[in-house]
């Protein structure tokens, strides 16, 4: 075989050629305590959840945007399902609850986005003043009053700011910090617990040495295959990797970019909130400060999973490959019996040279 | 294809090395999961979990969640020391229900687990072996007492009769700077000091704030409810880290050793501060001896002995005058 056609042959596989390496590595390091069936299955569990968030995030980041809030509506995710259980909702309602959370974060990202980010405050005043009102005087006063708000602030915005895209990096920035708090505040600045969760632990439960795998790898998987599909064969998919490679010319082409952009933020981020799903069912409590950090693991998974941050590129079977050298990573280390403090080290060289050979490989692909 | 080689004839060598190197000596192996690897009090239990382990003959797997507070990464760390079939965890919970799923999947594969420190949902010598910690909450009321002793000095000639209330001065204020939401063994000891300081009639002017995970955090927190702090005559913070975050904005606000000020837990900073007088009282765990009972319960139970299912491991008042006496430098080592 000659080395041109080799290196041809391997961009595809560039993240798994990563993924297999890092297990070789693991395995040879730490032995059967690693290679341990069981501890396979434990890998994939513990990487459902940011898989499923990272597949969402591989949507918005193909489409050319960011989403640093991930691991914030994680959280307001699992305080949402918990709150719902508390007052008495079954666990399937309480899931649905967690993910429409999640489409209503994706939403309102994406209105900010797409430039209606005065409809949002619109929107948010209402709803904010409303609540307000609530306990004061009552629904019919607080609704109207809401609607009140909601036609002024509307009308300023109508008149002074109309459109006004802003950068997804920083509406996701904000959206960080706003959802975090919306989650403590729910929360009433504590862990929800639930009384009782019905069947949701068991999304996420281990299994003993002959089990089978967790149903929340199997949603993973399903998630990722309806995913990929989505982006390959749909003109949504289509367009979204279009606006990612040049919006310019997607504009001229006519395609309507603000739409198909609320499609990306909505469905990617209710990602984000199934993953907060899976987050509850492993922790069978509500917690606000949960999934800080995951933001960054999710789009490390993304990015070693061969995506390009500006857009235009990316694959969801690379991504979730992405996701399990992170967890390999993780739990590698813990068998290794290594310090905190080298197994972050070696994460970060992981990511470095994950991506950095990926790279060389493409570049050496471009210049025959 | 290079680098394909190198890769090839790398896995080879670790693969022999591997292989050559066989297990090591089949020891007991005992996994210790603290609530975080960053603060002094956790490197303390740890020294004193090593040092029963050496005493002992056993390996210890000293493994935290890298944030300090991620309660999910602690779930992940069990489940992998129950998978790995380790003889014995002992486990400091960084939530009291969260974890409890996770001590059922230990008690399934018979790993028997230890919890310390903080509490978990659940019957000690039941649903696990032991449960070894400080009774937070009277060490918690120590703090509170030996603040309200500050505020209120009783003149000398009513040492021994029944404490009366003078009503006609005012109430002193306190503050109360809170730990995390949902740690048990800082909340049991926040209840105590909230409830010795209320018995004596103080004026809680604050004790709804959460300092957060870090000095850094706790020092904004305590910045953030400055007037409460100007006006209060005593402080309690129930850990190193919000004693800590205290102390930085007391300094910040030059009110430092001009309120009585009572922390939990010692670290140099907090001891040099001690010294200097601002601040009055440190209420110290013993984390060492707490480390080594844990693990030495653990052992016990190992061996078939039989073991109490509560286990106090003690707290101590460290004050300028007592700080250099013999008993409490054991205790600050």
């Amino acid at each position: 075989m000659r080395l041109s056609s080799f290196n041809r042959s391997l961009p595809a596989f560039g993240p798994f050629a990563g993924l297999l390496a890092t297990w070789t590595l693991f395995a040879c390091l730490a032995g059967s305590r690693f290679m341990a069936p069981e501890n396979q299955r434990l890998i994939l569990l513990q990487t459902a959840v940011i898989a499923t968030a990272a597949i969402g995030a591989t949507i918005i980041i193909m489409s050319g945007g960011i989403d640093l809030s991930v691991g914030s509506t994680i959280a307001l995710s699992t305080v949402v399902i918990a709150l719902l259980l508390r007052s008495g909702a079954p666990p399937s309602l309480a899931a649905s609850g967690g993910i429409a959370a999640g489409v209503l974060c994706g939403l309102a990202i994406g209105m900010c986005i797409v430039g209606r980010v005065g409809w949002f405050a619109a929107a948010a005043l209402a709803a904010g003043a409303a609540w307000f009102l609530w306990e004061r005087f009552g629904a019919p006063t607080s609704c109207a009053a809401g609607a009140g708000v909601f036609l002024v602030v509307g009308a300023l915005n109508r008149l002074f700011i109309r459109e006004l895209p802003l950068s997804p990096f920083i509406v996701t920035l904000a959206a960080w910090g706003a959802f975090r708090g919306l989650a403590k505040g729910l929360g009433d600045n504590q862990p929800v617990y639930p009384d009782s969760s019905g069947w949701l632990p068991s999304l996420m439960l281990p299994g003993g040495a002959g089990g089978y795998l967790p149903p929340a790898v199997l949603i993973a998987v399903a998630v990722a295959i309806l995913a990929s599909a989505l982006m390959r064969s749909t003109s949504l998919g289509t367009h979204a990797l279009a606006i990612g490679g040049n919006e310019q010319a997607a504009s001229y082409a006519g395609l309507p970019i603000a739409r198909i952009k609320m499609y990306v933020y909505a469905l990617g981020i209710s990602l984000a909130g199934l993953a907060g799903v899976m987050q509850f069912s492993y922790l069978t409590i509500g917690d606000p400060t949960t999934a800080s950090g995951y933001e960054l693991k999710v789009i490390a998974a993304v990015v070693i999973g061969g995506a390009s941050l500006s857009g235009g590129k990316g694959s969801i079977a690379g991504t979730l490959a992405g996701a399990l050298i992170m967890t390999i990573v993780e739990n590698g280390c813990t068998k290794l019996g290594m310090h905190n403090w080298v197994q972050e080290i070696v994460t970060g060289g992981i990511i470095l040279g994950a991506v950095a050979l990926d790279r060389a490989r493409q570049r050496r692909r471009a210049t025959p | 294809m290079r680098c394909a080689a190198l890769f090839f004839a790398l896995t080879c060598f670790l693969a022999v090395s591997h292989a050559l190197g066989g297990e090591t000596e089949q020891k007991i192996r005992i996994a210790v999961i603290p609530k975080g690897t960053t603060h002094v009090f956790w490197k303390s239990v740890e020294a004193g979990a090593r040092k029963a382990g050496e005493d002992l003959g056993l390996e210890i797997i000293w493994k935290g969640p890298l944030q300090e507070n991620d309660r999910a990464q602690q779930i992940q760390l069990i489940q992998q020391f129950i998978a790995e079939g380790v003889d014995g965890i002992v486990l400091a919970p960084l939530d009291h229900k969260a974890l409890v799923q996770s001590a059922k999947d230990a008690a399934a594969r018979n790993i028997p687990l230890v919890i310390f420190d903080s509490a978990l949902d659940g019957e000690a010598g039941k649903d696990f072996v032991s449960f070894v910690a400080t009774d937070n909450e009277k060490a918690g009321r120590m703090a509170g007492e030996h603040l309200v002793k500050l505020v209120r000095p009783r003149p000398a000639h009513e040492k021994d009769k029944p404490r009366r209330i003078q009503p006609a001065r005012p109430a002193p204020g306190a503050v109360l700077l809170r730990y995390l939401v949902g740690s048990a063994s800082t909340h049991a000891r926040e209840e105590g000091a909230l409830a010795a300081l209320k018995e004596a009639k103080f004026d809680m002017l604050s004790d709804n704030r959460y300092a957060g995970a870090t000095s850094g955090e706790a020092r904004n927190a305590a910045i953030n409810i400055f007037e409460d702090l100007h006006l209060a005559s005593a402080i309690f913070c129930p850990n190193e880290s919000s004693t800590h975050g205290m102390l930085l904005a007391l300094k910040q606000m030059d009110r430092a050793g001009k309120v009585r000020f009572v922390g939990f837990d010692a670290s140099p900073p907090l001891i040099e501060a001690l010294r200097k007088g601002e601040i009055d009282a440190l209420v110290v765990q013993n984390p060492r001896r707490m480390g080594y009972l844990a693990v030495e319960t653990m052992s016990k139970h190992l061996k078939g002995e039989k073991v109490e299912p509560r286990i106090d491991t003690g707290a101590a008042l460290v004050t300028k005058d007592n700080i250099d006496s013999e008993e409490i430098k054991n205790l600050l080592q």
